[in-house]
C-alpha cells in the first residue's frame, strides 16, 4: 500500500538526514518504526505526509508511492485527501478550539459532509472521554486526553493509513495501554493501516505485525514483531532488559529550533 | 452633560466604522500573521468604486454596493495572489513591507484620479438628524453604524457556525497543524483577503459618506491599524471594542480640547494612543493568551 524506496531527505539544502530509507506498509497492517532520538523517524513520517516542505526539508532521492502512485511532490492537504493522515509528535491540538471543533477540523478534507454527525459518534464510541470534553477548550486537556483527541481528529478524515508519531511519549503506563488498545481496535474495525513510530519498543511491537529499526537515517533491521521482540540487540537497546541498560527516558525529546517562518 | 453625551454618541457611532476597518486588518493578521497596510488603499478604492457606480454610472444603491464589494474582493484577491502568496516562507517583515509597497503603489493612482479634488456621494442613506433628549444624532451616521454592527454580527456567526469559518480559526492557530488536518491553508489565505477586502470597502463607503472622498482617505487604514493593535490584533470582539474606544477618545478629546488648543486634537489623539499601546500593552487589550497548563 505504502512503499518507500531508498528515500534520501535533506534539510536546508545541506543537512542529510535520511540516507536511503526503504520500508513498506501493507494494507490493513500495523508496522512499527523504532529508533533512538534523532534517528530520523519523524523525518520519515513527514516525508510521507508532505509536511517536510514546511520545514525546508526535501526528498532528494528515492520514491514514495501510495497505492502505486508517487506522492512525494504533493502538498500536505492533498496527501490527506489521498487517505494518509499524520498524528504529530507531541499531540498538538488547536488549543483555542473545543474538542468537538478539533474533531470537526479533522473532517476538513471530506467533500461529503452528510456523515459528519455519525463520524463524531463513531469517535466518541472509541473515546467516551472525548464526549464528556466536547465543549471544553482543548488547551487545558491532559496529555492522555490530547492524545485521544488528536487520534480522533485524524480518524475523522477516514484515513486508509495513519502515521502515528510517538503516541506513548510522556503518558502514564496505564494511559499508554489504553491508547494502544484503541489503536489496535481501530486497526481491526476500520481496516486502517498504521505506521507507528515509537521509542517504547515493547508496547509498539506488542500490537504491530512487523517492525523496522532505524539508526542514523538508515534502516538497520527489519523483521516480524514477534522475532524482533526476541532479538538480543532489541532487548538490550530498546526494551531495557539488559543488565546495564537503564530504561530510556521518554522525556528526553529534542526540540529543534525551526527557523522562524510563516506557513511555508 | 449634554455636551458630553453629544461627543460620546458621535464617538461611538464613528468608532463603529473604525472598528470595521480595524477588523479587516485583524482578519488578515489572524489567518496569515501578516499586518497589512494595503487595506488603507482597499478602503479608499472601495469608497471610490462606490462613487463611480453611484454617481458616475447612476446605478441604484444596491447595484453600486454589490459592484463595489465584488471589485474590492477582486482587488484583495489579486493583491494576495501576486504580492503576498509569492512571499510565503519568507519573513513576516518582508510581507509587511510588501503591503506597504502596495499601499504606496495604489496611493499614486488614488491621488492621480482625485487630482486634488474631493468627491461626495449623492445622498443614499437617510438624511438629517433627530433629537434624543438634547443630543443630536445624524441619521446617516446611525445607519452606517448599524450596517457596521450587522457586518460584525455576520462575521461572528460565520466564524462560529460555518465549516469554512472553523477552518479559518484552526488555520489562524497553527498553520502546520491545519495543513496536517487537510485544510488548504493557501486557500484560506486567499479567502480571508477576499472577505477582509469586502469588509474594508464597506467601511470605506461608510467613512467617505461622513468625510467625503478626498486624499487622506487611505490613511483611515492607519486608524484601522491602531484599532487592530489596540484590540490585540487577533480578536474580532477586541477590534469592535477598540474601534468604539478610539472613536470615543477622539471625539471626547477633540470636543473638549479643540477649542483651547485650536483644533487638530482628533488625529493627534489617535497617534498618542498608538504610541501608548506600543509602549504599555504591545499585545493590545485583548491579545489572545497562550494557554499554559500548570
Ligand atoms: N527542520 C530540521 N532542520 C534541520 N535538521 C533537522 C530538522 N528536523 C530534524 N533534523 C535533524 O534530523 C535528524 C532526525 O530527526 P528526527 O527525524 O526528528 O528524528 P527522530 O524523530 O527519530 O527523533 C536529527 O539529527 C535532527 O537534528
Ligand atoms: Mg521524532
Amino acid at each position: 500500500m505504502l512503499n518507500i524506496e531508498n528515500v534520501e531527505v535533506i534539510y536546508s539544502d545541506v543537512i542529510l538526514v535520511l540516507k536511503g530509507v526503504s520500508l513498506n506498509v501493507p494494507a490493513g497492517k500495523i508496522i512499527s518504526l523504532l529508533g533512538a532520538n534523532g534517528a530520523g523517524k519523524t523525518t520519515t513520517l513527514k516525508a510521507i505526509s508532505g509536511l517536510l516542505h514546511t520545514e525546508l526539508g526535501q526528498v532528494t532521492d528515492g520514491s514514495i508511492t501510495f497505492d502505486g502512485k508517487p506522492i512525494h511532490k504533493l502538498g500536505p492537504e492533498e496527501i490527506v485527501r489521498k487517505g494518509i493522515v499524520q498524528v504529530l509528535e507531541g499531540r498538538p491540538t488547536f488549543e483555542q478550539l473545543t474538542t468537538e471543533e478539533n474533531l470537526l477540523v479533522g473532517a476538513s478534507s471530506l467533500k461529503d459532509k452528510s456523515n459528519i454527525k455519525s463520524d463524531l459518534d463513531r469517535i466518541y464510541g472509541y473515546f467516551p472521554r472525548l464526549k464528556e470534553l466536547r465543549k471544553r477548550i482543548s488547551g487545558y486537556l491532559s496529555g492522555g486526553e490530547k492524545q485521544m483527541q488528536v487520534i480522533g481528529r485524524a480518524l475523522m478524515a477516514h484515513p486508509q493509513l495513519m502515521l502515528l508519531d510517538e503516541p506513548s511519549l510522556g503518558l502514564s503506563p496505564l494511559m499508554v495501554d489504553q491508547i494502544f488498545e484503541i489503536i489496535e481496535t481501530i486497526n481491526v474495525n476500520e481496516k486502517t493501516s498504521m505506521l507507528l513510530v515509537e521509542q517504547n519498543a515493547m508496547v509498539a511491537l506488542s500490537i504491530s505485525h512487523h517492525g523496522f529499526v532505524m539508526e542514523n537515517g538508515r534502516i538497520v533491521m527489519e523483521d516480524t514483531s514477534v522475532s524482533l521482540m526476541q532479538n538480543e540487540d532489541i532487548k538490550e537497546f530498546y526494551l531495557g532488559l539488559s543488565s546495564g541498560g537503564a530504561r530510556k527516558n521518554y522525556r528526553d525529546v529534542k526540540h529543534y529550533r525551526r527557523r522562524k517562518r510563516w506557513l511555508a | 452633560m449634554v455636551d458630553f453625551m453629544q461627543f460620546a454618541i458621535n464617538g461611538i457611532l464613528v468608532g463603529g466604522l473604525y472598528a470595521l476597518v480595524g477588523v479587516s486588518i485583524v482578519l488578515v493578521f489572524k489567518a496569515t500573521q501578516v499586518v497589512s497596510l494595503a487595506h488603507g488603499q482597499l478602503l479608499a478604492f472601495g469608497a471610490l468604486f462606490f462613487w463611480i457606480f453611484l454617481d458616475q454610472l447612476n446605478f441604484p444603491v444596491w447595484v453600486a454596493l454589490l459592484g463595489t464589494i465584488s471589485l474590492a474582493a477582486l482587488m484583495g484577491f489579486i493583491t494576495e495572489r501576486f504580492t503576498i502568496r509569492p512571499l510565503i516562507g519568507e519573513s513576516l517583515f518582508t510581507a509587511f513591507l510588501m503591503t506597504f509597497s502596495v499601499f504606496m503603489f495604489l496611493d499614486g493612482f488614488f491621488q492621480l484620479y482625485l487630482s486634488g479634488q474631493s468627491r461626495a456621494y449623492s445622498p443614499f442613506l437617510p438624511e438629517g438628524t433627530f433629537n434624543l433628549s438634547g443630543v443630536i444624532i445624524s441619521k446617516g451616521l446611525l445607519s452606517s453604524f448599524t450596517i457596521a454592527m450587522l457586518i460584525f454580527a455576520a462575521l461572528f456567526a460565520f466564524f462560529k457556525f460555518t465549516r469554512t469559518g472553523l477552518q479559518m480559526r484552526a488555520t489562524s492557530e497553527n498553520h502546520i497543524l491545519a495543513q496536517s488536518a487537510g485544510i488548504g491553508v493557501k486557500k484560506v489565505f486567499t479567502l480571508i483577503w477576499i472577505i477582509s477586502s469586502a469588509v474594508v470597502a464597506i467601511g470605506g463607503i461608510a467613512c467617505a459618506n461622513v468625510m467625503d472622498i478626498h486624499y487622506p482617505l487611505p490613511y483611515i487604514g492607519i486608524k484601522g491599524l491602531i484599532v487592530a493593535m489596540f484590540g490585540g490584533l487577533e480578536s474580532i470582539g477586541g477590534a469592535l471594542l477598540a474601534g468604539i474606544l478610539l472613536g470615543l477618545i477622539e471625539n471626547l478629546s477633540s470636543g473638549y480640547l479643540d477649542g483651547p488648543l485650536g483644533g487638530g486634537v482628533k488625529d493627534a489623539a489617535a497617534y498618542v494612543i498608538l504610541l501608548l499601546i506600543l509602549i504599555v500593552k504591545p499585545y493590545g487589550l485583548f491579545g489572545l493568551k497562550k494557554i499554559e497548563r500548570i
